[in-house]
């Protein structure tokens, strides 16, 4: 029972790194964006490789493939994203998608399609109840706790973070109070990436990276923005956490059927929810 | 919201009489000419493949509604055709009549459901109930659709003679679909009904002051699209003869959306047009990719960053697809004679 609850809190954890990004480009710029999956995987991909150069040290490689992937995101927002800033909805998935399909294939390219994986970098099991439980998946869901507090303060406290957070409501309304909205979006995007990176890695561990992991985890995210309210941040902690649980205990009764369930969720709040706006 | 090409590309007075048959006789022609260019073992592949593409065009290019879940109605279609295949009888023309009235009750029940919804919500409650579909197929109906391994089927002869496993007969036999199809929506889209979907797509709430029942039009077209899907989807059973999760696997809703993009959304020739490109990227680029490496001597990228590259260049300086822009052109340089 525990090591479900905990099961679930993880997957949880790592849908909450992955679709802060997403909630807020899609809050902010009205862009469902794709290439969120590519910066994931890239992130992975790229960790992996600093892992094996950098002898074995988990936060060195951590660090190293956050630092190298900034760029990458800002290329892709300062290049594909800005462009799209008041497009329809389409050509922004198409673009990003694109982004995307060269982003895989490129992972293809230089590390091939067999799956990696990688070792638990705490290694300690605590024993619980009979079970062992991994220290390594309680730091995840503590570590999500922490971030979810750190961006309550940031977009509180920090003026950057009160302009998004302005600029979710009314991007129209910031930009006449003479504020370089563009400019706060792209930090923001570049943050988001490198949350994405961080939850890939710290998934990387319990799970073996492949180049088409960033497809996987967006279809869930879009069910865990959709679910929190579309760049409602308070509601895609919740959402995402809620989820994981969802996956977890269904996983644990019927394991195939983890997935179907999410989007059952996804379905059935889009229903039940007062028609939204967009 | 989601309007895929400027107005003004799509005038709505009718097109001179005649044009139906003109344009019927231009598409058989390039499907003949096509099956000498390439295997005609593909055609009937490509044949129904152009006819998922129609379908998704009628629901994305003219009402304006981008689905991610389009391919629930292909495999439904595919899967319901089997099933009758398997445990019905071998009727080749009932089993299409089973899998369209399947995929059309979904669609009508489903439709009911997800048409309340607009844009971003559309598009991935779609893919949820795609993904919903798959799954289904995948593991709790396993006993009937062996899961993963597939099903194995196959139909009697038409009309005791036509084997649609013949190359030649399933190229003929989807290629009149195909026309059938084009005939119909065109017909559609050019008819009263088709000018207030489009507005529909330009504006709802103007459509909804002038009196429609706007959700009525929507519901219509989405299962007409549904069912001609789902027509695709059962024709695919009838040739292969096989069928296995990956025809209701949401990943395929992209290639249909590409397709109709590459083209031109909102155009039934553009859909043709840009189903046939994608296919071509997809089917000729793989085989192409290797050997040009091997002679360059250097590792190139498979196909995927090829067409990622043609989406983002579509995206940023062919709006409106290859033939959205061939006609801008048309339409200016017919401007400057006018001017000059």
């Amino acid at each position: 029972m525990i090591q479900t609850v905990v099961y679930g809190l993880t997957i949880g954890a790592i849908l909450y790194f992955f679709s802060v990004g997403l909630a807020l480009t899609f809050g902010t710029m009205h862009i469902i964006n794709f290439a969120h999956g590519m910066v994931y995987t890239l992130g992975v991909y790229l960790f992996i490789t600093f892992l094996q150069a950098l002898g074995e040290s988990f936060l060195l490689a951590l660090v190293a493939s956050l630092l190298a992937m900034l760029p990458v995101a800002w290329v892709i927002e300062r290049f594909v994203i800005r462009r799209l800033y008041g497009e329809s909805l389409d050509y922004a998935i198409i673009a990003t998608y694109g982004v995307l399909l060269i982003g895989t294939d490129a992972i293809k390219m230089i590390w091939g399609t067999t799956p990696h994986p990688v070792n638990d970098p705490i290694g300690i099991a605590l024993p619980l109840a009979g079970m062992d439980l991994p220290l390594y998946r309680v730091g995840i869901v503590l570590s999500a706790f922490a971030l979810y507090g750190a961006l309550r303060a940031f977009f509180k406290r920090s003026l950057v973070g009160k302009v998004v957070v302005a600029a979710l409501e009314d991007a129209e309304g910031v930009r006449c109070l003479g504020i370089d909205v563009n400019r706060h979006f792209s930090i923001i995007f570049v943050l988001g990436s490198a949350l994405a990176v961080l939850g890939g890695v710290l998934y990387a561990p319990i799970s073996t990276a492949d180049p088409y992991m960033g497809f996987h985890i967006l279809l869930l995210a879009f069910a865990v923005v959709i679910v929190g309210g579309m760049g409602n941040l308070n509601g895609t902690f919740l959402a995402a956490l809620a989820l994981g649980m969802v996956m977890a205990v269904t996983g644990r009764f019927w394991s195939q059927a983890a997935n179907a369930m999410v989007f059952v969720v996804m379905a059935l709040v889009i229903l039940l929810r007062p028609r939204e706006a967009h | 919201m989601s309007s895929p090409a400027p107005s003004s590309a799509f005038p709505v007075s009718p097109a001179p009489r005649g044009g139906l048959v003109r344009e019927l006789a231009l598409i058989a022609a390039g499907l003949v000419l096509l099956s000498f260019v390439i295997r005609i073992h593909w055609m009937a592949d490509f044949a129904v493949f152009f006819i998922l593409v129609l379908s998704f065009d009628l629901l994305y290019g003219y009402m304006g509604h981008l689905s991610f879940g389009h391919m629930l109605y292909f495999g439904a279609g595919a899967y319901g055709a089997a099933l009758w295949l398997v445990y019905g009888n071998a009727s080749a023309l009932i089993a299409l009549g089973v899998g369209m009235a399947v995929a059309a009750a979904m669609a009508a029940l489903w439709g009911g459901i997800v048409l309340r919804t607009h844009g971003a919500s559309f598009a991935l409650i779609n893919m949820a109930f795609n993904e919903i579909g798959h799954f289904l197929v995948q593991s709790p109906l396993a006993a009937y659709t062996l899961g993963e391994d597939g099903l194995s089927c196959s139909a009697d002869p038409l009309f005791g003679v036509i084997s649609l496993h013949e190359d030649r007969w399933a190229f003929v036999f989807t290629g009149s679909m195909l026309l059938a199809v084009y005939a119909l929506l065109r017909v559609l889209t050019r008819s009263p009904f088709g000018i207030l979907v489009r507005s529909i797509r330009e504006n709802e709430s103007r459509v909804q002051f002038l009196g429609y029942d706007t959700f009525r039009f929507k519901w219509v077209t989405f299962v007409i699209a549904s069912t001609i899907a789902a027509l695709a989807g059962a024709l695919f059973t009838l040739v292969q003869g096989f069928v296995s999760p990956r025809v209701i696997s949401p990943f395929g809703n992209v290639d249909v959306i590409f397709a109709v993009l590459i083209g031109g959304a909102g155009h039934l020739g553009g859909a043709l047009i840009g189903a046939a490109v994608f296919l071509a990227i997809k089917n000729f680029l793989p085989v192409m990719i290797p050997e040009l490496s091997r002679w360059l001597d250097v590792k190139l990228p498979q196909w995927e960053l090829w067409l990622g590259i043609v989406l983002l260049v579509i995206v940023f300086s062919l709006r409106g697809g290859i033939v959205g822009t061939l006609r801008a052109r048309w339409r200016k340089s017919r401007a400057v004679e006018a001017g000059a």
